[in-house]
């Protein structure tokens, strides 16, 4: 009897004495993600989660935050649908307790979410859904922020390389049937006539379209000298394969979405000399960060070289954009939502990252951490990508 | 009782939940649940009580949604004006597609409201001007009250409030005639037009009433979010509606609820299985329809045993109750009430039904014999309206009514029964038989939302009288679907009874009765003709015929071989040849 | 620009038909069908690509292990989702055909990967040229492949002894029984056959279309059409309308816009329904009172 008081005793002061220790032991702070890790874009969604561990990683590895807090990633899947967005959106924010988010490919969930944002003082960074109104959405304070492609500046971007470096003048249109396309009809059409050019066409596809002839068709029919793609991977490789159907020889100018997948692997030798924007390429001589990166892909995802690694755009983005976040918190002193937001706005740190050298890219004005400067135009060239020039 | 309190608690845990919490995830998830539920609500009343399977509620629900956030993007509607217009929008495009999927049914039905909710998509995408493209509707202001817009917090209560107006609607709905006309169009069609309603128009408000539902719960969705696109309306939706109908239960009450509830909180409580979640939804899912194949609630209601405590009821005891039914007043007046001139019908190169001349008189038994194949049922057929005969005339009462609708011939006064008895399964006795009551005098089917019943009483009284004449006074409240089968055809007549017939059609009513149960039935059928009314008698029982007939006519291929009276026809040398010298 | 379209159109079609002529198969039989056939037709394709592509076995050797585990799990679908349901009366083996599609679909993405993957084939590396239009050679080889593969259908179902018995309790489940049929298993060989059907038509499509586990769906919905077109009990039917929407869509992408495909396709459907609720090869229903 009294041998059990005595061990009860015992264990209840060995559970105080352990209750001491655990607030040494600072509670992480945790960060989500909301993109798509199931259907057809799932593939996005995994590159995008690559990048945020690695570089998660790395700062636990040199020991946290706010003086020993570690990183958490909280991933949720928003099935590519804007409703499942939203509820994820206030999940990750009210029950996960996130002190960021980072975002994944819809521009559809992106736009959705954006007043959730708001409303719970959040901020948010986007890593992929290029959509210019995501950034661009007229709220004061701005939550939103973005390291990725912004719709409006990469078709600026493609319009100059059509128009000045291919000397093309009757551009054919070919997007696919989404917000995101709709986003770059309009970047598109405006870029253009800024330089006085109207498309000779603007044609459209589904997801999971078999074929692309007749828009090709339609295209070659008006005269285009160019064609303007706006797509991912598999449907890119069905216009690029429904293009050598047809035996229409024609440049193919396009947007990054076709490196959001295996498009070389799709196409075969089709693939060579399709042209597009990138805002990383992890061909060629690496940086030091991008040595690493690799080498964490390899290690740890069985990534095999760089024609393996799907969708590398969004592996590089949101490495950046995680150590960008991390710098935020560090400057903020705090994980609280709306203090994280405003030192985003003003990083005083310089961060020399993966795909460039930050300073103070995000301002009041600017919530695109990338622009038309960080851009790369790359081209597939025996199944590698390599850079124009 | 028990069922109040359950009600009671559900209704408590939704008021409790902005009190406890002000975790906008949880209110989030409570007000999609409540949405969900204002959509199936109308959904389990298509599919549950009418039987009508849609897979394109996310077009209607679409409409609903576009509709309330055009309006008050584009006209500056506010909350109270936008959320009526969405419903009369969806209600009537809901009238639409009933219109074109009316002779639809199954899986031919699914695939019109499949192509129905693609197209909506396609639509949604494709007419940017009208609903901004793929991109969608930004900006949709939140309900204001006094100028401030509500919060998340406050608009929870418009949404919940509305999700239990639509359960207790379809509640009303379900108790009303209209709710028994839907299901009896969905338990039998053939019943339901003998008995003067028309399927057309029952099916077309069941699909108008759930449109309207639909677009309730997508103006409540499009001010939630304050922004919609055209991917939160894929058949992925459609589908979603369903298996929330089905999973709870189709044709329960609770049903909607508890399917919205446990698959809007399922893929919460699994989000931490990210790659592996789909995999156990689908588990889970087939896990439940394997063990609870009839819905959650399905599963939970037992079944009440309302049978009569012992034996047959067999006395024919209670009045035949004529009161203000048509025909009392042709009592006794032998004048030709049905006739038939030259009536000729031919499937493919076989003549059915040739060159058939007949004369039923009023308040008589007239019988039709013959053998197998000598085309009585498609006599039956062509007299209450099932077929449209090639040639010949019809006449009721004078009127001809060759060619109309068996509905309306119906309520002419011509009531037919069918060789299988055909009853409402799902239906009590009692409501099969105030399905003939009401007959197509549904009334306003918004008072029946309401729940305030019309007149409800006359026709409840002439139900039970009809019960009581033909001895199932005590069956009431069995489920038709239990009934034994002796009983199954008096049901069939007490329901043309309350119908307010005057001609019964009686298709072979013996066949399959013990003897002690066609003379029961003999006995019905004298008393019926007691009482002013007519019979046409089908049958292949010659003593039945025999013993009751005033007039018997015999049939064979087609044509007529005997008329008279049952004494003449049956020495009549062509009719022992043709049919008693066989089957005697 | 009508030829690549006519062909295109063909071969579509016949995938169509092939896929939608599984429907009728299931449906003949035991009046379900299996809502998630979209997903055979994927799992055809990626089986394929698992022991052609990736295990490296001679195509002849993959495409028989294809069938063989498409047939096996068309039996898995018959017992697990329709045949427990079979006398529920309400349509449960919708949900349950719908779960199981899940489950498969998730399976698909955790083994075989969220990539679209290239099944390469000489039939669809470099296109021929045909009256002046260019088409890949897997074009041409779909309308034949389907052609004759509806036609070795029908070949089982009324020259062999099984294939009648399946007939027979598709025309009359009691009286088949009453003759000696084994109803339950005549049910279990329908589906075995449609799932081959569809595992065929992935098999087929894959280096047309390339491999990802999303593939199927539009196909299995637009092959629901097709059936429902042709009228689910008339296999002509089918085939016809399979052809026929095949066609519809390719000329609608070709000369008015891809946009507007699938409205007036399945446009269409709805037309061709209200006025014929029975299907193109369906015969009007007799009211049976």
């Amino acid at each position: 009897m009294r041998r059990a008081s005595v061990m009860l005793v015992a264990a209840l002061l060995g559970l105080l004495a352990l209750a001491g220790v655990l607030p040494a032991q600072q509670p992480p702070i945790r960060l989500g993600l909301a993109a798509a890790v199931s259907g057809g874009s799932a593939a996005s969604g995994e590159a995008i989660k690559r990048g945020l561990s690695i570089a998660l990683d790395e700062v636990n590895a040199r020991g946290g935050l706010l003086g020993g807090r570690k990183l958490e990633l909280v991933v949720r899947d928003d099935e590519g649908n804007p409703q499942k967005g939203v509820t994820i959106a206030r999940e990750l924010v009210e029950r996960e307790k996130v002190a960021a988010v980072f975002g994944g490919l819809h521009t559809t969930v992106a736009l959705a979410q954006v007043p959730v944002w708001h409303e719970l003082s959040t901020p948010y960074v986007g890593t992929w859904a290029a959509g210019t109104n995501i950034t661009q959405n007229g709220k004061k304070p701005n939550f939103v922020f973005r390291v990725s492609a912004n719709d409006d500046e990469v078709d600026k971007f493609l319009v100059r390389y059509a128009a000045e470096h291919l000397k093309r003048g009757k551009p054919g249109l070919l997007l696919e049937n989404t917000a995101w396309g709709q986003s770059n009809e309009t970047g598109l059409t405006k870029w253009f006539a800024e330089r006085g050019v109207k498309a000779v066409g603007v044609e459209k596809f589904n997801w999971n379209d078999p074929d692309m002839s007749p828009q090709l068709l339609r295209l070659k029919q008006g005269g285009a000298d160019v064609v303007m793609l706006v797509a991912n991977a598999p449907e890119g490789a069905q216009v690029v394969k429904s293009k050598a159907k047809v035996g229409w020889e024609v440049p193919i100018v396009s947007h990054w979405g076709i490196s959001g997948g295996r498009f070389a692997e799709l196409t075969g030798e089709l693939s060579d000399g399709v042209v597009f924007v990138q805002t990383y390429s992890f061909f060629g001589k690496q940086n030091a960060r991008g040595e690493a990166v690799l080498k964490a892909l390899k290690d740890r995802f069985g990534v095999k070289g760089p024609e393996d690694v799907t969708a590398p755009v969004g592996t590089a983005n949101a490495y950046d954009a995680l150590h960008l976040v991390a710098l935020a918190i560090e400057q903020a002193k705090s994980a609280d939502g709306a203090k994280v937001r405003d030192a985003l706005e003003d990083l005083k740190a310089e961060y020399a990252g993966l795909i460039k050298t930050y300073k103070r890219p995000l301002t009041p004005e600017q919530h695109d951490a990338l622009t038309e400067r960080d851009y790369l135009m790359v081209v597939w060239k025996g199944g590698k990508i390599v850079p124009v020039h | 009782m028990r069922r109040a309190l359950g009600w009671t608690a559900v209704a408590l845990t939704a008021a409790a939940v902005p009190l406890v919490t002000a975790n906008t995830y949880y209110l989030y998830l409570a007000m999609t649940v409540a949405i969900f539920v204002v959509v199936t609500c109308g959904l389990n009343v298509l599919a549950g009580l009418n039987g009508q399977i849609s897979l394109g509620h996310a077009g209607l629900y679409a409409i609903g949604a576009y509709t309330a956030a055009l309006g008050a993007t584009r006209l500056g509607l506010g909350f109270w004006t936008a959320l009526p217009l969405a419903v009369a929008v969806t209600a009537a495009v809901g009238a639409g597609l009933a219109l074109t999927g009316l002779r639809l049914s199954g899986p031919y039905l699914a695939m019109v409201t499949i192509a129905f909710g693609i197209i909506v998509e396609g639509a949604l995408v494709e007419w940017v001007a009208l609903t901004g493209g793929p991109g969608g509707i930004f900006d949709i202001p939140r309900p204001a009250l006094g100028g401030t817009p509500l919060p998340l917090g406050r608009y929870y209560w418009i949404v919940t409030v509305t999700a239990a107006l639509a359960l207790l609607l379809t509640r009303n709905v379900a108790a009303s005639a209209w709710g028994r006309a839907f299901v009896a169009v969905k338990d039998s069609e053939l019943a339901a037009e003998s008995l003067g309603l028309s399927p057309y128009r029952v099916r077309t408000a069941a699909f108008t009433l759930s449109a309207a539902f639909a677009g309730a719960g997508g103006a409540l969705f499009a001010f939630l979010n304050g922004y919609l696109s055209p991917d939160s309306f894929t058949l992925q939706t459609s589908i979603l509606f369903l298996l929330i109908v089905l999973f709870g239960g189709l044709g329960t009450l609770a049903g909607p609820l508890v399917g919205a509830t446990a698959l809007v909180l399922l893929p919460e409580l699994i989000r931490q299985f990210l790659e592996y979640r789909l995999m156990l939804y689908g588990v889970l899912l087939l896990l439940s329809v394997y063990f609870l194949p009839r819905g959650v609630v399905g599963a939970l209601a037992r079944r009440r045993d309302a049978r009569p405590a012992a034996g047959d009821v067999s006395s024919f005891d209670a009045p035949l109750a004529r009161e203000g039914a048509p025909g009392g007043e042709h009592a006794r007046d032998e004048s030709v009430i049905v006739a038939l001139e030259g009536v000729t019908k031919a499937f493919g190169g076989l003549r059915a039904v040739a060159d058939v001349t007949l004369r039923v008189r009023a308040a008589t038994v007239h019988s039709v014999i013959g053998p197998n194949g000598a085309g009585k049922t498609t006599l039956v057929n062509l007299v209450a309206g099932f077929d449209t005969p090639d040639a010949g005339r019809i006449a009721l009462a004078g009127a001809p009514i060759a060619g109309q609708a068996p509905s309306s011939i119906a309520r002419r006064g011509l009531v037919r029964t069918f060789q299988t008895p055909q009853l409402f399964e799902a239906l009590s006795v009692l409501d099969n038989v105030r399905v003939g009551a009401v007959g197509h005098r549904l009334g306003s089917l918004a008072i029946a939302l309401l729940g305030l019943r019309r007149d409800a009483t006359a026709a409840d009284a002439r139900a039970r009288a009809a019960l009581a004449a033909v001895g199932l006074g005590e069956w009431t409240t069995t489920p038709a679907a239990d009934l034994p089968f002796g009983h199954r055809r008096r049901l069939e007549i007490a329901r043309a009874l309350a119908a307010g017939a005057r001609v019964f059609v009686l298709d072979e009513p013996a066949a399959g009765l013990a003897p002690a149960e066609v003379e029961a039935l003999d006995a019905l059928l004298a008393r019926l003709r007691a009482a002013g009314l007519t019979i046409v008698l089908i049958e292949h029982h010659v003593d039945l015929v025999m013993a009751i007939s005033d007039r018997v006519t015999v049939l064979d291929e087609g044509r007529v071989i005997a008329d008279g009276a049952p004494a003449a026809v049956q020495r009549d040398p062509a009719v022992v040849a043709a049919y008693l010298g066989t089957s005697p | 620009m009508i030829i690549q379209l006519l062909v295109s159109g063909l071969a579509l079609g016949s995938m169509y038909g092939l896929v939608a002529l599984g429907y009728h198969m299931t449906w003949a039989t035991s009046r379900t069908l299996n809502f998630s056939q979209g997903h055979v037709v994927m799992l055809g394709a990626v089986v394929a690509y698992g022991v052609h592509v990736a295990a490296g076995w001679p195509l002849a050797v993959a495409v028989i292990a294809t069938l063989a585990a498409s047939a096996a799990f068309g039996l898995v679908v018959e017992r697990i989702a329709v045949r427990p349901f079979f006398t529920a009366g309400s349509p449960v083996w919708l949900l349950s055909t719908i779960a199981l599609g899940i489950i498969v679909e998730n399976v698909a993405m955790v083994t075989f990967g969220k990539d679209a993957r290239a099944f390469p084939s000489t039939l669809a590396l470099k296109p021929v040229f045909l009256l002046g239009a260019g088409v890949y050679p897997q074009e041409l080889l779909l309308p034949l492949a389907g052609v004759v593969l509806m036609g070795g259908t029908q070949l089982f179902y009324h020259r062999t002894f099984y294939g009648r018995q399946l007939k027979a309790v598709a025309w009359d489940r009691e009286a088949a029984g009453l003759m000696g049929i084994h109803v339950p298993r005549a049910v279990a060989t329908a589906y075995a056959l449609s799932a081959v059907l569809a595992g065929v038509a992935g098999v087929l499509l894959a280096p047309l279309l390339n491999v990802s586990p999303t593939m199927g769906t539009l196909i299995g919905l637009k092959a629901f059409a097709v059936a429902i077109l042709g009228g689910l009990g008339s296999a002509a039917g089918i085939v016809v309308a399979g052809f026929l929407y095949g066609l519809v869509e390719a000329l609608v992408a070709g000369y008015v816009s891809t946009g507007a495909r699938e409205i007036v396709g399945f446009a269409l459907v709805i037309a061709m329904l209200t006025v014929r609720p029975w299907g193109l090869g369906g015969r009007r229903p007799t009211r049976r009172v």
